[in-house]
């Protein structure tokens, strides 16, 4: 905590469900400046969830999350605030379908950090050239492709300048030819230096752009290492199972 | 060749339907025969338009001085001792010199032509109807919005308001928004009937609403959130822009229900189209005539409306 390198801790983060089953158990996880660290494990394994947690999409139900060094309140107004330096992309995109490509990126710069629209149109566009969609300003979400709409998302993540990128498997809807383009994207804003926390079934993404890869199963965070050691010499047993089956496909 | 022959079945098809229709009506045609009904449509259109002219009403609780031309009234008021009001180009006064007569009681009439009772009753369901829409609709949104808002207070008194007003008959509704809200509220006839049809609607309103905000995707609210904006500006930017285009359709369907819903205010002494209906068959004893045409000048405002709303859904759905 006092480490000022570390953008989000989680410690012991449990969910429980209403219903009693537990989604996250003793969870900790934390995330340094500039750190790509990626999150693997099979489906219902808890990624998700634990990403979800760290911009107060998911409640918890023990533990304790800080980002840069505030904890993660209830209360709404704290929240709001911390959410603005945590960007979240989603397996969706969830793009606003009533507002074209640069309404998009407009909206949450206006509405939420106040600027006025000379600036945040400024912003929207030198980002969709970033994402090389300059040309797409005008066009609805509909009219784009899956991977032109995930590239948005990530502009419109990247517009309200946050300190902290999260994908929720940002690549898993798409056509297989439009994953790379969003892989693209994302290894760009790595070698820029954001600090990124990516839930992904892209083991080639995690072995190329990852600091550190962590390994989820059942709730749990298994094990994490350095991707050479993660990938060429596993050392937990599960993992062993699980990147045996990925690996085979 | 096989496109052309296509569009000539489909041709024939239409002319098959035609057909239908025709039948059916010389099977009423023929059904009233039967019962030796004698069809009098010539009867009509005199209370349509009528040219026996309009009917000059008295503006206050006066006693009537009948002046020199023997076209001009001039009333003086019973009470408060105001001057004299005089009322011009009463062509048949219908009363004496030094009569009292009470507010809205007939003077006399105009000549020339006016509307007749069918169409006077046509004008206040429009007015009824179009002034209970404003109101069914603000009841109907903010009770909307009640049901899936976070506040619980806000849910459970939306969730009894809607369930108490769709569990109940709107004839029972306006019978207690008449007998009972009208005398301890102090409400005319025309406010109760707005009251009883408002509040009604309203209830199915705020369903439609309900139903169009849950439709849009969780992972909207969702994205929202993780922008930051808040609850506020989630619904007002995000949620509501997309809900409306949901709501619209069956929205449309319930203000032509609100139109034939308000012949039920027929009840409560006031003269719509369907009262002037009654009355009319009253005076002319022809109801088959008159409640045909009354059926069709409800069909030609719920048709317009409909043709308006068509067009106002074409517009919104360009983006899509």
């Amino acid at each position: 905590m006092t480490d000022p390198t570390v953008l989000i801790s989680a410690s012991n983060i449990e969910k429980r469900y209403p219903n009693g089953t537990l989604g996250l158990k003793s969870a900790s996880l934390s995330v340094a400046s500039g750190e790509v660290v990626v999150i693997v494990g099979p489906s219902g394994s808890g990624k998700s969830t634990l990403l979800r947690t760290l911009n107060g999409l998911e409640t918890i139900t023990g533990g304790e999350i800080t980002i840069d060094g505030h904890v993660l309140h209830e209360r709404a107004a704290d929240l709001r605030r911390l959410r603005t330096s945590v960007g979240m992309v989603f397996q969706q995109f969830n793009l606003f379908p009533h507002l074209c490509v640069l309404d998009n990126l407009m909206l949450a710069p206006l509405k939420v950090l106040k600027l006025n629209p000379a600036e945040a149109r400024a912003r929207a566009e030198k980002l969709l050239v970033k994402v090389g969609l300059d040309d797409k300003a005008g066009a609805h979400p509909a009219q784009l492709s899956g991977g032109q709409q995930q590239r948005v998302a990530i502009a419109r993540a990247l517009a309200m300048q946050p300190k902290v990128m999260l994908f929720d498997e940002p690549t898993s809807a798409l056509d297989p030819e439009m994953v790379g383009e969003v892989l693209e994207v994302m290894k760009q804003l790595a070698a820029e230096g954001m600090t990124m926390c990516v839930v992904t079934h892209e083991m080639g993404f995690a072995r190329a752009v990852a600091d550190r890869v962590v390994f989820m199963d059942r709730g749990e965070i298994v094990c994490e290492d350095a991707p050479a050691e993660f990938f060429g010499a596993p050392k937990h047993e599960r993992l062993k199972t699980f990147l045996r089956q990925v690996l085979k496909a | 060749m096989a496109i052309a022959s296509t569009v000539r079945r489909a041709y024939a098809w239409h002319g098959v339907s035609v057909l239908i229709l025709l039948a059916f009506a010389a099977s009423l045609y023929f059904a009233s025969k039967q019962i030796d009904y004698t069809w009098r449509w010539q009867r009509l259109p005199q209370y349509l338009i009528s040219t026996g002219g309009a009917e000059v009403p008295a503006p206050f609780d006066g006693t009537v001085k009948i002046e020199a031309d023997g076209k001009t009234l001039s009333i003086t008021p019973l009470l408060g001792g105001g001057a004299a009001q005089k009322v011009t180009d009463v062509e048949v006064p219908q009363v004496g010199d030094g009569e009292v007569v009470f507010k809205g009681n007939t003077l006399g009439k105009k000549p020339g032509i006016s509307a007749g009772p069918l169409l006077i009753g046509l004008w206040l369901t429009l007015r009824i109807s179009a002034v209970s829409l404003v109101f069914a609709l603000i009841l109907g949104v903010l009770a909307g919005l009640g049901r899936v808002s976070q506040n619980p207070a806000a849910r459970d008194v939306s969730s009894f308001y809607v369930e108490v007003i769709r569990g109940t008959p709107l004839l029972v509704q306006l019978f207690i928004a008449y007998f009972f809200f009208a005398p301890t509220l102090h409400l005319s006839a025309f406010s109760a009937g707005v009251f009883g049809l408002s509040v009604f609607t309203g209830a199915y309103i705020a369903e439609i609403v309900r139903a169009g905000i849950q439709a849009v995707p969780k992972g909207q609210t969702e994205a929202a959130q993780s922008l930051g904006l808040s609850g506020l500006q989630n619904l007002r930017h995000v949620i509501l822009p997309q809900a409306i285009k949901k709501i619209l359709p069956p929205l449309a369907g319930q203000f032509i229900n609100l139109i034939k819903d308000s012949s039920l205010v027929s009840v409560m002494a006031l003269t719509d189209l369907t009262k002037a209906g009654r009355e009319v068959v009253s005076s002319t004893f022809s109801p088959f005539e008159v409640w045909f045409t009354v059926a069709l000048m409800y069909l030609i405002l719920t048709g317009g409306l409909s043709l308006v709303v068509n067009r106002f859904e074409k517009r919104l759905s360009r983006h899509d």
